[in-house]
């Protein structure tokens, strides 16, 4: 029994070693529920509609969530200053923002990821953004959604289920349009 | 004359007492060093080694703190806020964050602990088994191997 007490506890040790390397391996890689999701016909809810992130221009601490806009479509874009292809697609999401401002049916949501506060906030001056933008500062909102590279954008319904996912640049507002006319219908 | 040197005396010790701390104030810090320190939040790897735009972006912003003067803490601190805990390359030493550099000591601890334990056992155990020398031959193996052996003799 002793003689077999030593090789069991290595082996225990190796198992929980190998457990550990695998579980790592298996959280490096963007989660993909979302598409699975839509794939399958299924309208997922979006993740952390409740949580609280600061707002890019942080007028008086301010924080908002995506459950503060439930009841109208919202374009999810997440973005950075420092991402070329964000400056590419900048054009049509605002397009969308001024299409769903002057509808009532919605508004776009920037989403700033792993950026510096102030180079965003000159990201937003230059291109002339009127949307809100909220701060995803470690990158974990945008996790939630599968994002590690951008852009990334997501069309919510008025319930905030995912109606549609663009992952990598828009490049035609036909796109936009088709699914915020989806999601306000949805 | 020792009135005159005794306050000169005076007047160099309350100047080096006032000089002490300044000189570990007015310590500056460098780019070199801060981006040993930190990560490159998009790339995942040490800014030091980094030249994505991003990167290129994170060192901008702390060459401007350093030329403002700020501590590596200050600089440490603002890179938190901008990033979050993430682009520290050693997550801060409290909270849960302890187990970081409290879980391989321990593990070390726990390793010799049961080294030690278990290596006395084994030996004793080892000494006083009665085959240690190999186990004892059948009668049977042991009739063949000697006919084998014969064989080989001739």
């Amino acid at each position: 029994m002793r003689r077999k007490l030593g090789p069991g506890i290595v082996i225990v040790a190796a198992a929980a070693v190998i457990a550990v390397l695998v579980y790592g391996l298996t959280q490096q890689g963007a989660s993909r529920a979302l598409d699975e999701a839509l794939a399958a016909g299924r309208h997922p809810a979006a993740p952390q509609t409740t949580r609280l992130l600061p707002a890019l221009d942080r007028a008086g601490g301010a924080q908002a969530s995506l459950a503060h806009w439930r009841g109208k479509v919202v374009v999810l874009n997440f973005w950075a200053s420092w991402c070329s292809t964000c400056t590419a697609e900048s054009a049509l999401i605002e397009h969308a923002e001024r299409q769903l401002a002057a509808s009532g049916d919605g508004t776009v949501v920037g989403i700033d990821y792993k950026d510096l506060s102030g180079d965003a906030q000159q990201f937003v001056a230059s291109h002339s953004l009127s949307y809100p933008n909220l701060r995803d500062i470690d990158g974990s909102f945008a996790a939630a959604y599968g994002t590690d590279a951008l852009p990334e954008t997501f069309v919510l319904n008025r319930r905030l289920q995912v109606v549609a996912i663009s992952r990598g640049e828009i490049t035609q507002q036909s796109w936009l349009t088709h699914w915020i006319d989806a999601a306000a219908r949805a | 004359m020792r009135r005159a040197a005794g306050i000169v005396a005076a007047l160099s010790l309350a100047l080096a007492f006032a000089a002490a701390p300044a000189g570990a104030v007015t310590q500056r810090t460098s780019l070199v060093t801060i981006e040993q320190q930190v990560m490159c939040v998009t790339c995942g790897i040490p800014l030091v080694e980094a030249d994505s735009v991003a990167a290129q972006r994170e060192k901008a912003f702390i060459q401007r703190l350093v030329d403002r003067g700020d501590s590596a803490g200050e600089i440490r601190a603002q890179l938190v806020a901008q990033y979050g805990v993430a682009v520290l390359a050693l997550p801060p030493d409290h909270g849960f964050n302890v187990v970081f550099y409290v879980a391989p000591v321990a593990a070390v601890l726990l390793a010799l602990a049961v080294v030690a334990l278990l290596l006395p056992r084994w030996r004793r155990n080892r000494r006083a088994s009665p085959g240690a020398g190999g186990a004892a031959l059948s009668a049977a193996d042991s009739a063949r191997l000697d006919a084998d052996l014969a064989r080989f003799d001739d």
